[in-house]
């Protein structure tokens, strides 16, 4: 018997008990479901995070204490004459960004809101892509002169000055008045969790914190080629300095992407593992109700093998009617993932990515559980008895 | 054409014995038309089935149209089965989800005949069993008798040496059971043959032969109707 035909036959047996078909493939349906929402989902979000950090450019590096170390190391944090001193011995670097955050409430006329106060310098703008749509960006002589201004995003100004133009107004962060100079088009990056940035000078948020410091140094090279070099001179500036090794560590942009592609992977790991153990339910329900459907046809097999079917026609017809049945519960199930996967991203705002690898891993998947838990009730059927079976009622 | 010499069939050997077939010794020439018969027990059944290859002998030698069928393993005797013999039973064995016309296509799907000529030559014998107006019809949709009459075309279309008959007309009423049997006797006159069960006399009797059986052994073979045409007068026919 061909296939053509053979995939006929299984599918009149399917339609037949149509709804028991459904219900018995619903665990493969659950799983292949979920494998494709969340790798959609999953590869959808590295994908975002991956544009936002290739925005920051690959030509930053990152520097900060490395706080693993169990004791929170005194008389060892950057200082603002680190910053002067790694400048002028490390020839590669274009920027250097001494930047100071803490989480803290500020105030606007009436309202207040709970922020990320971030301090830096003026050419923080030069490396992120900051839009600003009224007013201007901290400059130079802000930063340099501890003038009290402010960078907010239009968002938040609208939240604390609902009724007028934030521009020029003032708002209060600890116990100083800043005004605000700038407003940014408001971007929610999915890394912010809803809570705004707000720019300020970083010698004005030593002077608004003089408990805090500076949390990390910010730099930039000419060209990417550069980074490890000048990451690595600028560490050793500050081992020098601060007579300590292995206190400072650096990061640039390829080891955050190595980290983001670990996690992202052990994260592919875990759902692939739940995902499997609910395959394998799947197609134990499908080994099931095949052996159920083998019982029920004991005389349609024996007609057959009367008729002419050898062992291995039998044996077919029943591993495709398997393979059919895993299929259809893939179809679905791959339908729902879809689904789901682009409703879930609407909700998190970060578009989903449905592969063509994703889509044929799951029906090979399916194919292959309807194979191997096909295998034994189409077995069974094969070894009947042909006088037996057709005796059967 | 049919040629069984010192057939035994033995159910169980070991444990509780049962001899069904004792020292069959039988011989059904090309185009005859021959009933067995026999009340139940009689091994009637078990010839059928060893006669239909889809069983083997305990001991004795089985020829089917000149081939040695009685030492073949499953899947050769499937080929048998397919090629040689055609199959009608008393409960007509019809799939219900298919229509009379893929039922009748069924055997040569497993003989690789395609498409087209699958559905010519079952449109053929549905032609012969006179259903051509009920070929989309599913077997639900059917009588009795046009269910065994779709069953019969069944039998036909792989062009088999014979065709063996399981009680046809068990199931029918008498006005049936006589259009049933007036069909294998039109097919007997187109010089196919046919093997027929049964215990019933007067289904018997539509029979140019007659074997009778008991307790698992040949006890009677007659001309029952000698005016029939006989099989060594037809054309190809006689001992192979």
């Amino acid at each position: 018997m061909n296939l053509g035909e053979s995939i006929r036959v299984a599918w009149d047996s399917i339609r037949a008990n149509m709804l028991r078909s459904i219900l018995t493939t619903l665990g493969i349906m659950i799983g292949i479901a979920a494998v494709i929402a969340v790798v959609a989902v999953g590869q959808g979000g590295q994908q975002s995070i991956m544009k936002e950090m290739e925005q920051f450019g690959s030509n930053l590096f990152y520097i900060t204490v490395d706080w693993r170390r169990d004791e929170l190391p005194t008389g060892k944090e950057f200082t603002m004459q680190d910053i002067e001193i790694i400048k002028a011995n490390v020839p590669e670097l274009e920027y250097l960004l001494p930047c100071a955050q803490t989480y803290s409430t500020i105030k606007g006329r009436n309202k207040s809101k709970t922020a990320q106060i971030l301090g830096t310098e003026a050419d923080y703008a030069r490396l992120h892509p900051l839009k600003i749509t009224a007013g201007r960006f901290l400059n130079n002589s802000d930063c340099q002169g501890k003038r009290r201004v402010v960078v907010i995003d239009e968002e938040l100004a609208q939240e604390l000055f609902p009724r007028d133009n934030a521009l020029g107004k003032r708002i209060v962060i600890g116990n100083q008045a800043l005004v605000v100079c700038g407003l940014l088009k408001a971007e929610n990056s999915m890394f912010s969790m809803g809570t705004k940035v707000i720019y300020i000078p970083t010698r004005v948020w030593l002077d608004i914190y003089p408990n805090g410091g500076i949390s990390y140094i910010e730099g930039g090279t000419r060209s990417p080629e550069d980074v490890k070099t000048a990451m690595q001179s600028s560490i050793k500036v500050l081992e020098k300095r601060h007579h300590s090794e292995d206190l400072y560590q650096g990061m640039d942009m390829e080891q955050e992407i190595q980290a983001v592609n670990k996690v992202t992977g052990v994260m592919t790991l875990v759902i692939g593992i739940i995902a499997g153990f609910s395959l394998l339910v799947g197609g134990i329900g499908v080994m099931n109700i095949m052996l159920v459907s083998v019982t029920e046809r004991t005389r349609e097999i024996g007609l057959r093998m009367a008729l002419g079917a050898r062992r291995r026609d039998i044996l077919i017809q029943f591993l495709i009617e398997a393979i059919v049945l895993c299929l259809l519960g893939g179809i679905i199930g791959m339908t729902l993932g879809i689904g789901g996967a682009f409703l879930i991203s609407a909700l998190a705002k970060w578009p989903p990515l449905v592969s063509w690898t994703t889509v044929l891993l799951a029906f090979t998947f399916s194919a292959t559980i309807g194979i191997v838990f096909g295998i034994l009730p189409a077995n069974q059927a094969a070894n009947l008895d042909p006088i037996e079976a057709l005796r059967r009622d | 054409m049919i040629k069984m010499e010192q057939i035994n069939k033995i159910y169980r050997p070991h444990s509780n014995p049962v001899h069904a077939l004792r020292d069959v010794d039988l011989h059904i020439e090309i185009g005859d038309f021959v009933a067995i018969m026999g009340p139940s027990g009689s091994g009637k059944s078990t010839l059928m089935n060893v006669m239909g290859c889809l069983d083997t002998p305990s001991s004795g030698a089985y020829w089917l149209g000149g081939v040695e069928v009685s030492s073949m393993n499953s899947d050769q005797l499937a080929t048998v089965r397919n090629q040689k013999i055609g199959f009608v039973f008393q409960n007509y064995n019809l799939l219900p989800r298919m229509t009379a016309l893929r039922n009748v296509e069924l055997p040569m799907l497993y003989a690789g005949v395609n498409k087209d000529e699958r559905n010519t030559r079952a449109l053929d014998c549905i032609g012969r069993v006179g259903m051509l107006d009920r070929i989309h019809h599913r077997p639900s949709e059917l009588s009795g008798g046009q269910c065994q009459r779709i069953a019969i075309a069944r039998a036909l279309v792989n062009n088999p040496d014979i065709i063996l008959a399981d009680e046809p007309t068990g199931n029918l009423d008498s006005a049936t059971s006589l259009e049933i049997m007036n069909l294998f006797q039109s097919l007997y006159q187109e010089n196919t043959t046919i093997v027929l069960v049964t215990h019933e006399e007067d289904i018997a009797a539509f029979a140019r032969r007659v074997l009778t059986f008991r307790d698992g052994k040949l006890v009677n073979d007659e001309i029952l109707n000698p005016h029939l045409i006989e099989p060594s007068a037809v054309e190809g026919g006689g001992d192979i």
